[in-house]
């Protein structure tokens, strides 16, 4: 059960400054991506900030992490399991778009294989969300299931009030052991206030709807709609690294001499040429069309299937950043007939 | 504007070209590249102040080439470029990777572009390259489009001055750069969008041996940007590209610019300037400077 309070920006700060304090890394939305924030003065808490260029998926799935260490010796090889760092990050104001995407990915790190990495990181994830007052022709929140108000991933959410002031709202036990021992910086809430505030959200225009997208993309495997893209597309990874969901990666070893070295584990993006390269010389996804088709079947289709979720929270980071301006918005408002 | 869609529907039309490659616009501060095959489509292209990709990159894609090639052997490809994507042009033919008689240009009359998509086209905001702009309509190109405009005066601040830069002592810099690359997540958007990075297979994707460590940690990072530097050495045409598709902030152009201040300071030679000279990496005079004899 959500429970409500009030708090001043400036308590809200205060456990801010705490946190800090303690030694926990605390996170919040800076210019382009999340950082770590090292004085509560560079704290922002702007519900009008768009989505940063990238999310915070890099503390939970690092962009390139060891899983372990090998030594060899004349007959034998030892294996030491690397360190998984299970310290806890407080992410502040982390966008709706955002809050979301560990359960995303949770079920994928989940599902044949428990990935103790993130599992341990996900698990000290203390998710404060807030509402969101903005958005630009990229957002599609709402098409996925996702809203400016939704607090769906946040253990504590907070709706902005005033400049100064913000509805708090306890979604989780998690969130709920977090902000206990500051109890006394909360008063009594203003839902009726906080009501309007929510009330006036505005909601980027719903693009399309997924169950047609899903049913659409089950029929056009073989459409010629994908071909326009493919041409366009310059098969990058800034789609795939920006996104708060997409989690593939690559094992590789690096030998640091001839007896010692490490397996490491490192995003890869299904738009790089090579992703699906066999060693045979065979490439199933040869084209840069297939790859785009697979980007778009693989969150609207494939992952629906599997668990039951769409890998998409429409926060618009891919098309935003796209260096060639491909719109997966308006991609997937397309797939119809 | 109106002049180019007539021009580049006529050459479709009339089979002089297989495709054009140029832009459309989507949304109001912003366009995207665009292959057009059928004539009626070239509506869709536009010139403006937001044509910020350098299509140059498109004429050595595998998928554009495959245009290009019909029974009656190879045709024409039209690309829209601005004076400074000529360049470009001007050094992919010098490496034998395209072939002027095989390409259609057609040019824009050129008063500066925006520095990134979606910001108002004003002195504040104009594209760093164009500060120093002196080439605002092309002669090599087969056809220009637009009235030549005065730029904009640049009222904007830049981020990093290189000129700071040089003056740190190489402890000093070595820290910047290395905090810089520390950002990168390998998700070789600068690699995808360069004109001159055409290899087949990127030495950062070659396994046996693995010259670069694929791990975005420090070392992979560091590899990974330094060598991008060097293979760009004496090529980079100075777009910007690379730094403006980089999603983590990078400033990439820092790097290619020194390196291009270098090339003109110890060879005379400038990249993209004439197709007339052999590339300098491709060239050994016994005059060279050995400064950079390793
Ligand atoms: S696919 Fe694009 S819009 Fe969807 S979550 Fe990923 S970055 Fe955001
Ligand atoms: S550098 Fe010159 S030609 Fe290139 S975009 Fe700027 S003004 Fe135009
Ligand atoms: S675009 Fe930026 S983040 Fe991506 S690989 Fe290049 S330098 Fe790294």
């Amino acid at each position: 059960m959500t429970e409500e309070k009030l708090i001043l920006k400036e308590d809200l700060l205060r456990i801010c400054d705490d946190v800090i304090k303690k030694g926990d890394t605390l996170l919040a939305p800076g210019k382009s991506e999340y950082v770590i924030v090292k004085d509560v003065s560079e704290i922002k808490l702007d519900p009008e900030a768009l989505p940063t260029k990238i999310s915070f998926k890099s503390y939970v799935f690092p962009k390139s992490e060891p899983v372990l260490y090998y030594k060899r010796s004349k007959n034998d090889v030892t294996l030491i399991d690397a360190d998984v760092n299970g310290r806890k990050i407080v992410v502040l104001g982390a966008k709706p778009c955002d809050t979301g995407s560990i359960d995303i990915m949770k079920d994928l790190f989940n599902w044949d294989y428990r990935d103790e990495f993130f599992n341990l990181r996900a698990k000290h994830f203390i998710m404060i969300g807030m509402m969101c007052k903005t958005h630009d022709e990229y957002c599609f929140c709402t098409s996925v299931g996702c809203s400016p108000v939704s607090e769906n991933g946040s253990d504590l959410f907070l709706i902005p009030l005033s400049d100064k002031e913000f509805a708090l709202r306890i979604v989780t036990e998690k969130g709920r052991e977090f902000i206990e021992p500051y109890f006394r910086f909360l008063c009594d809430a203003d839902t009726k206030r906080t009501e309007e505030v929510l009330s006036a959200a505005k909601n980027p225009e719903t693009a399309f709807d997924p169950d047609e997208v899903h049913e659409w993309l089950g029929r056009n495997f073989e459409s010629p709609k994908w071909d326009g893209i493919g041409e366009v597309c310059l098969s990058c990874a800034q789609c795939a690294f920006a996104c708060p969901v997409c989690h593939c990666f690559d094992i590789v070893d690096e030998d640091y001499s001839y007896s010692e070295g490490r397996r490491m584990k490192n995003w890869d993006g299904c738009q790089f040429g090579h992703f699906t390269l066999h060693a045979s010389g065979h490439n199933p996804r040869d084209i840069q069309s297939k790859r785009y088709r697979q980007r778009i079947n693989h969150k609207f289709r494939y992952y629906v299937d599997k668990f039951g979720k769409i890998l998409c929270t429409g926060c618009g980071r891919c098309s935003r950043g796209c260096p060639v301006s491909i719109d997966i918005k308006e991609i997937v408002s397309n797939c119809k007939d | 504007m109106d002049e180019l869609r007539r021009f580049a529907r006529e050459l479709l039309l009339k089979k002089e070209v297989a495709a054009v490659i140029g832009y459309e616009q989507v949304g109001e501060a912003r366009t995207r590249p665009v292959v057009i095959t059928d004539p009626d489509e070239c509506r869709r292209l536009v010139l403006n102040e937001y044509c910020l990709n350098n299509l140059v990159v498109y004429l050595n894609r595998a998928r554009i080439k495959a245009l290009a090639r019909s029974k009656e052997g190879i045709r024409k490809l039209a690309v829209v470029a601005k004076p400074c994507d000529i360049r470009s042009i001007v050094a992919l033919i010098q490496e034998n990777q395209i072939r002027r008689e095989n390409l259609m240009i057609l040019s824009m009359n050129c008063h500066g572009v925006v520095r990134d998509f979606g910001c108002e086209f004003n002195g504040d905001n104009l594209a760093a390259k164009c500060i120093s702009c002196n080439t605002q309509s092309s002669t090599y190109a087969d056809k220009s489009f637009g009235e030549v405009r005065e730029i904009p005066k640049f009222t904007g601040k830049l981020e990093y001055d290189l000129s700071e830069i040089e003056q740190l002592p190489p402890s000093k810099r070595m820290e910047f750069f290395r905090e810089q690359f520390d950002k990168c997540i390998k998700c070789y958007a600068c690699r995808a969008v360069c004109p001159l990075c055409y290899c087949q297979r990127c030495i950062t994707d070659k396994t046996i041996p693995r010259w670069i460590e694929s791990s975005s940690h420090s070392r992979g990072n560091f590899a990974w940007n330094i060598v991008r530097a060097l293979h760009l050495s004496g090529r980079c045409t100075g777009c910007g590209e690379c730094e403006r598709a980089c999603p983590m902030d990078i400033p990439l152009s820092l790097l290619n610019r020194k390196m291009a201040m270098k090339s003109k300071e110890l060879f005379g030679y400038e990249s993209g300037k004439s197709t007339d000279n052999p590339t300098l990496v491709g060239s050994y005079d016994q005059k060279d400077s050995d400064e950079l004899f390793m």
